[in-house]
């Protein structure tokens, strides 16, 4: 009798301690990610947009069921554009165990590459150097967006086509490029090689280059130097300030030629600081602006007001959505490698990534395609201009198409 | 004698009445279950700011050899504590999952900082967060020249590293007394229930 309650006592137990612990269980399986942002240094005016853009799309991501049921942990971190500090963090990650590392510029991206390629975690960064796609050297770095190299390539080709034609030298002249960029720094030398090439198969002449500092907010003696070359497209390599600094003088000293931006200073901050002297300027962006009418923009929108309610939208910038478009693949890759029974970094990146064909990201990004052999994330570049101090859309370069021949050896530079 | 029992079980009716009234009343407070509609916004508000740990201002280029070492661009760090009041108006408890904000010298951001260490704040009780801000004066440096030029330019302080240098200084060196504004801005607190409902409250207040 005595045993029976006993008995009864332990199933009693137990039945409640699987009714009341199993699903705390489930509830703590959580796959930790890291994130790398720049919030407080160089680059803290484009990079804080980034990283709430990161948030934001981590939380969207866990509302819609995080990874096949199990949530994202995210573990974000300011390293204030310091290299040591990027490099201290890291090794946090490794201890919390996380599968994957969101990264921001080249500076991190290129100091941790060899170690995340040694340890097998995919690095999803906001730089998008074409050095990084060739998955021979760098096999665990990743983007969703076109690389600077093919931007630079587009922007230049979407000028030629759609401007050189209606000039009046057009078939009497060659057209004439200058760079104006710090020339040394990685971010803004990354496509000038690619740029130069591309000027070479269009038939361009090309002047010397000008060292802008990325601190500059004087460029009168680098614009004189471009006069006497007579310019009829610039190339700027620099940052939001800088570029803004160089089209201002530009415009008062009478350049008369197209600027062609890189991505990082092409947003709206560009018209804020240059206004009228930012018309006319083309830049290849890696996605749609805020608010454009293209698919997840409305979530993009909707998390952006829940959880920064006191940004207004109308401040936030396309850095965002580059956000959010890095989270995307990630997720995607993640989900493809937990449902091939395998989370780890090498299945996401074997399993995940490298599975990726034509995927469709929304948000104005070009369908996606990874391979074993490209990290090239597409071929298709859109290249947007300025009017009246708004961004309009003009070209869809598809250099893979156009290119064919050329494609496969321009990986990786 | 009967009576007296009667008297004793009406007594005991009372209290047992009272008991149970108290014992529901008690438990209608435990058990409002949170809702979207009754889950209020605690309310996040700036108590002070602390000069946490402090070491003067002093910035080194890498001219100079220091005396061990690596050689390099070093600037005099700040460590700046905000605290906060987050006071819970509702009758259940809530967990704060994160606070972030912006913190602007002058005209001047220079930091944005995040804590995710998560606290729960019982039911109509008032907790407080210190969170740390870490200026470094190189790495404020770099912002100041990249994104702050024609701030600074405006200002009078002319252009390029000597201006900025010079503006960090004058904020350095008078921060004790705290006698510019600091700016708490873009302020957003998660908040949310064990039922996963979220809400988040947006803050900003000026210091001094």
């Amino acid at each position: 009798m005595l045993k029976k309650k006993w008995q009864k006592f332990f199933i009693s137990v137990i039945s409640i301690t699987f009714l009341f612990g199993l699903p705390s269980a489930f509830a703590e399986d959580k796959i930790n990610i890291g994130s790398l942002n720049d919030m407080t240094g160089a680059t803290s005016d484009v990079g804080k947009d980034y990283a709430l853009g990161i948030s934001e799309a981590i939380h969207y991501v866990n509302d819609m069921g995080g990874i096949n049921g199990k949530k994202i942990k995210l573990y974000q971190f300011d390293y204030g554009y310091r290299i040591p500090e990027a490099l201290t963090k890291y090794k946090l990650f490794t201890r919390l165990g996380c599968k994957a590392i969101l990264g921001w510029g080249t500076g991190d991206t290129e100091a941790l590459s060899p170690t995340i390629t040694r340890d097998k975690i995919p690095y999803i960064s906001a730089s998008y150097s074409g050095h990084l796609t060739n998955p021979d050297k760098t096999p665990y770095n990743i983007f969703s967006g076109t690389d600077y190299s093919s931007n630079a390539r587009a922007t230049l080709t979407a000028w030629f086509d759609t401007k050189w034609k209606n000039h009046p030298d057009f078939g009497k002249r060659k057209p004439k490029l200058i760079c104006s960029y710090m020339t040394s720094h990685p971010y803004c030398s990354a496509p000038i090689k690619a740029i130069k090439d591309q000027a070479k198969i269009l038939g361009f002449e090309v002047g010397n280059d000008q060292d802008v500092s990325l601190f500059a907010i004087d460029t009168k003696s680098q614009i004189l130097a471009m006069k006497k070359f007579k310019p009829d497209v610039v190339w700027h390599g620099n940052t939001t300030m800088s570029v803004a600094a160089t089209l201002k003088d530009a415009y008062a000293m009478k350049l008369g030629a197209t600027h062609l931006i890189n991505v990082w200073g092409y947003d709206k901050n560009l018209i804020k600081l240059a206004g009228k002297a930012a018309d006319g300027a083309m830049g290849a962006t890696v996605c749609a602006f805020v608010g454009e009418d293209v698919p997840l923009m409305d979530k993009v929108v909707e998390y952006a007001k829940k959880y920064n309610p006191s940004i207004p939208i109308e401040d936030r910038l396309i850095r965002t959505v580059q956000a959010w478009g890095n989270v995307m693949v990630l997720w995607e890759a993640m989900k493809r490698a937990d449902k091939a029974g395998d989370l780890s970094g090498e299945s996401i990146r074997q399993n995940g990534f490298e599975t990726m064909a034509n995927f469709d990201v929304g948000l104005g990004i070009a369908p996606v395609t990874y391979s074993a052999s490209d990290h090239r994330p597409g071929k298709i570049v859109t290249v947007y201009e300025i009017n009246d101090g708004k961004f309009n859309l003009i070209d869809k370069v598809n250099l893979g198409q156009r290119w064919a021949d050329k494609w496969n050896s321009w990986l990786g530079w | 004698m009967y009576k007296k029992n009667k008297i004793l079980a009406l007594t005991a009716i009372i209290f047992a009445a009272f008991f149970i009234t108290s014992c529901v009343a008690t438990d209608v407070k435990i058990n409002i279950a949170p809702t979207q509609e009754n889950f209020q916004a605690p309310v996040v508000s700036l108590d002070y700011v602390d000069v946490a740990h402090y070491w003067g201002w002093w910035y080194f280029s890498k001219k100079v050899k220091p005396t061990m070492g690596t050689q390099g661009d070093y600037g005099a760090p700040l460590d700046l504590a905000f605290i906060f009041n987050i006071e819970n108006p509702n009758p259940y408890p809530v967990k704060m999952d994160s606070i972030k904000f912006t913190i602007g010298f002058e005209d001047f951001d220079l930091n944005t900082v995040e804590n995710k260490e998560i606290q729960w704040i019982p039911a109509e009780k008032t907790n407080q967060v210190r969170v740390h801000a870490m200026f470094d004066g190189r790495q404020s440096l770099l912002s100041l020249l990249v994104t702050g030029g024609f701030k600074l330019k405006e200002k009078g302080l002319g252009t390029g590293a000597g201006a900025a240098l010079k503006q960090l200084g004058q904020w350095w060196e008078t921060i004790p007394g705290f006698e510019f504004p600091i700016h708490v801005k873009q302020g957003a607190a998660v908040f949310s229930t064990e039922e996963g409902i979220i809400k988040v409250t947006a803050f900003e207040k000026t210091f001094p």
